[in-house]
């Protein structure tokens, strides 16, 4: 690097540095309870390089800046300091002004002046290592110890809080090899564990060889880490810590930490459950084996005569069932976990949303103690992911123009749940702008979407409907629009597979409402068979409100839709034949099976009923996609399999019209 | 008493594997008359050949995963060809598509799913094969076998449908069309 390099090559190379540091930053967000000490290292001695380039130069507010984050960065990296959301919040800032001081100081300097006083006035008080320091009771050797630098001895200290050990290796490597081999160990540990430290070992006799002590820490076992070494004979030993006298204040905060950013998401796969939960199980398994016994014993039960031996049967198959739907029972409580994480994952991502739109957004979260399955959560999180950037993106407006509307700059948005029965409901509000209907409506009918007379005529709740199809929310002229609409269809399809239906509430100037309603459990659904033109289809019982007999002559006409009376209201009827497209069988007696989502009712008219059924419910999958009316399939019997309808869909298209798509071969 | 058993056992075999769950094995086809000699160690091709309203056709047996003895389907309302329905296979959803209309050989429509399907001639089978979007079925009136050819052997289409057309194949029945499966879904 010379002085007299020009100084576009010193913007560029600064800004490179700058977005890289950057990109790091919003690594470490992601896990800022817990730092990834390399992301760490690697995005201190981007500020450091970033400082000499500026010094160079002779751009003295970057040199500064720069430098007042390197030094808050240092004691980040050393623990010395926490990394708190306002600090990276301050070290974002920092990047972003670095981007601009490198275009040109300009109006920049001022502020970078007092970001980079804002930087090091940042101060923890005293470090948090009190008097009970993990590392005193660490055995190491006092010239090990003696010979650590000041980011081992914290690395150390991290691997004790963990609850992890501290492994002393030794091993030998060629000569003219063993920086490579260091590396590759390096990289193989990662996951399993962290190379701390790498002292020189005892000098043998062999000159072509090098032995190193190598301090590891890790959390596996003895094999995990003896196969991260390839094959490599190593000395492993444990280094032992001594019993602390007793828990001080500092172990107990550390141990109640919540679980953050990286971790949560390597901890979707696994699930913690009660040993008093999986000890039931056993018992369930114990039950099962004995009625297993009692029907072998069946088998070769000659003395009894063929009306008793059926009997005997029956009775076991009786006790069978029992201790299966006891057994299923407990399977799906051990499957509850607690809505939590997912909210807490999304308070991260709002900040991070809220930043790159440059807006101001607060999260606020009720009801994160409510538990559903799982394999929900998962599911969930894509399309809540979704509706959060929607609400960032197209609902919050920028602080100037809510300050113009009389609100608080900050815009506000509240994700809660709420269990109601065997369902939850979760719902996203903000107090954005809301949904712009009238433009709903006009791009509705430039689409072709809605003819023309019905739209004009049409509430704000059919033209919902028409938020969440494909046709509307892939239309060019919607993300030009203040409203909604990018991508709710894809979300609705999620949902739907989730046995699920979602909704919008959303006035003009005030914020929209997305309500999901979601059953606990995703492994079985009660389902009431239906039977329309000699087909069998499966209503999830959880959206039936209502089942009658149907008699064709007490349905009316309103606003050209057919409807009868159901207990003092009347609800839109439609005959499920008529709908699908299905022959229409011979007259005869016919059911009204009544659904609802929210406020919204229906009648579906049906030739038969079948009874209910728990159903293990699957997606259509991705060639299918969207079918209009259906959110799966379900099997009955040996190769029997029955469609699910989307109640919400079938909703959305008997109240606005014709179906918007049909399915595609 | 052990006879008992073993013979409840065999009951309960048969119950399990139902018979409709099986086909019958491929049978390797000689090689075509008018195939020149095949050079040892050169990269061969197998093809699934099957038959379709009197004519033969044939996809790369690599694609295939399965074959199924042909059954009814579950209805998708308001569907259109060539999707015929779906079938649950061990817990996907497969949906099963009619090759004759894009082939243009469709004389029928065929029913095979719902209350008005009849039950699938013997021969029928499907055919699942391995797309970017999941499992999906090919509904063919049989499956003749399997024949190895080297990709020169291929010749080029003269006529008829050419999209997805891979090539023609002189077999010893007459000639057979090489198709895209992914083609004959669309």
């Amino acid at each position: 690097m010379s002085p007299d390099r020009p100084p576009a090559e010193f913007s560029s190379e600064a800004v490179e540095t700058a977005e890289a540091l950057g990109a790091n930053l919003l690594l470490l967000e992601k896990s800022a309870a817990d730092p990834d000490p390399e992301v760490l290292n690697s995005v201190f001695r981007q500020a450091h390089s970033l400082k000499g380039l500026a010094a160079t130069f002779g751009q003295e507010e970057m040199a500064e800046l720069a430098h007042a984050a390197e030094d808050l960065l240092d004691r980040l990296r050393l623990g010395k300091a926490r990394l708190t959301p306002s600090r990276l919040d301050l070290l974002l800032e920092a990047v972003e002004l670095f981007g601009r001081l490198a275009e040109g100081p300009g109006s920049a300097v001022g502020e970078a002046r007092t970001l980079a006083s804002r930087l090091s006035t940042m101060d923890d008080g005293p470090e948090r290592l009190g008097e009970d320091d993990p590392l005193e009771r660490l055995e190491l050797a006092p010239e090990m110890r003696r010979v650590l630098t000041e980011f081992e001895e914290h690395r150390l200290r991290e691997t004790l809080r963990r609850q992890e050990l501290v492994w002393a290796a030794r091993v030998e490597y060629p000569l003219e090899t063993f920086d490579r081999e260091l590396e590759h160990l390096k990289a193989r540990l990662r996951g399993v564990g962290e190379l701390v430290s790498t002292l020189p070992g005892p000098v043998g006799d062999r000159v072509d060889v090098l032995s190193f002590v190598l301090l590891i820490g890790s959390g596996a076992g003895e094999a995990g880490l003896r196969s991260v070494f390839g094959g490599v004979p190593v000395e492993l030993r444990t280094i032992p810590v001594r019993k602390e006298r007793r828990p001080g204040p500092q172990a107990e905060a550390e141990a109640g930490r919540p679980v953050d950013g990286a971790e949560s998401a390597r901890a979707t796969r696994t699930l913690r459950v009660d040993i008093a939960r999986l000890d039931a199980l056993m018992d369930d398994v114990g039950e099962l084996r004995l009625i297993g016994e009692a029907i072998r014993g069946l088998s070769d039960a000659r003395e009894l005569s063929p009306r008793a031996w059926t009997v005997e049967l029956l009775r076991e198959h009786r006790r069978l069932v029992r201790r299966l739907d006891i057994l299923q029972e407990r399977l799906l409580q051990a499957r509850m976990v607690p809505l939590r994480p997912l909210f807490d994952r999304m308070q991260r991502l709002v900040r991070r949303m809220a930043r790159e739109a440059g807006k101001e957004v607060v999260l606020e979260t009720a009801g994160a103690e409510v538990q559903i399955d799982k394999r929900l959560v998962e599911e969930l999180s894509d399309p809540l992911v979704h509706l959060v950037r929607n609400a960032i993106d197209h609902g919050i407006e920028p602080a100037g123009l809510r300050e113009g509307r009389g609100k608080p700059r900050a815009g506000r948005i509240l994700l809660s749940a709420e269990q109601l029965g065997s369902r939850v409901v979760l719902a996203l509000s903000d107090d954005g702008g809301g949904v712009d209907w009238a433009r709903v409506r006009e791009v509705a009918i430039q689409r072709g979407l809605l003819d023309e007379e019905r739209a004009r005529g049409s509430a704000e709740r059919e033209l919902q409907a028409v938020l969440f199809s494909p046709g509307f929310s892939t239309a060019s002229a919607v993300s030009a629009m203040s409203g909604r609409g990018v991508g709710l269809d894809v979300v609705k399809t999620n949902i739907a597979g989730l046995s699920g239906v979602i909704d919008v509430e959303s006035r003009a100037g005030e914020g929209t409402t997305f309500r999901v309603t979601l059953p606990v459990t995703l492994a079985t659904v009660r389902g009431l068979l239906v039977g329309v033109s000699g087909r069998v289809y499966a209503v999830p019982l959880s959206s039936v409100l209502d089942v009658l007999g149907h008699d064709g002559r007490r349905t009316g006409l309103e606003e050209g839709r057919q409807v009868v009376p159901v207990r003092g209201r009347s609800i839109p009827v439609v005959s499920l034949a008529e709908t699908f497209g299905l022959p229409r069988r011979a007259e005869g007696s016919a059911y009204l099976v009544v659904v609802g989502v929210a406020e919204r009712r229906l009648g579906l008219v049906v030739d038969a009923l079948h009874g209910q059924r728990d159903l293990v419910t699957q997606a259509l999958g991705p060639r299918l996609g969207q079918v209009p009316g259906i959110s799966g399939a379900a099997e009955v019997g040996h190769h029997h399999t029955v469609l699910v309808l989307d109640v919400g869909a079938l909703l959305d298209e008997v109240l606005r019209g014709p179906a918007l798509l049909v399915a595609q071969g | 008493m052990k006879a008992a058993i073993s013979s409840i056992e065999e009951l309960l075999a048969r119950f399990r594997y139902r018979s409709d769950e099986e086909t019958t094995g491929l049978v390797e086809l000689p090689a075509s008359p008018v195939e020149p000699e095949r050079v040892p160690g050169a990269e061969e091709l197998q093809l699934l050949i099957f038959g379709l309203d009197g004519s033969e056709y044939a996809v790369a047996l690599a694609a295939v995963t399965e074959i199924l003895r042909a059954r009814a389907l579950t209805e998708i309302p308001r569907a259109r060809p060539p999707l015929l329905g779906v079938l649950n296979l061990r817990g996907t959803i497969t949906p099963v598509y009619d090759p004759s209309l894009r082939l243009g050989v469709a004389s029928t429509v065929r029913v095979c799913a719902g209350p008005d399907c009849e039950r699938p001639p013997r021969p029928a089978r499907i055919l699942v094969v391995r797309t970017g979007l999941g499992p999906a079925g090919l509904w063919v009136d049989r499956v003749r076998g399997v024949q190895r050819v080297r990709p020169g052997a291929l010749e080029r289409p003269r006529s008829g449908p050419t999209g997805g057309v891979v090539g023609i194949l002189q077999t010893a029945e007459g000639t057979c069309t090489v198709v895209d499966p992914e083609w004959l879904l669309r």
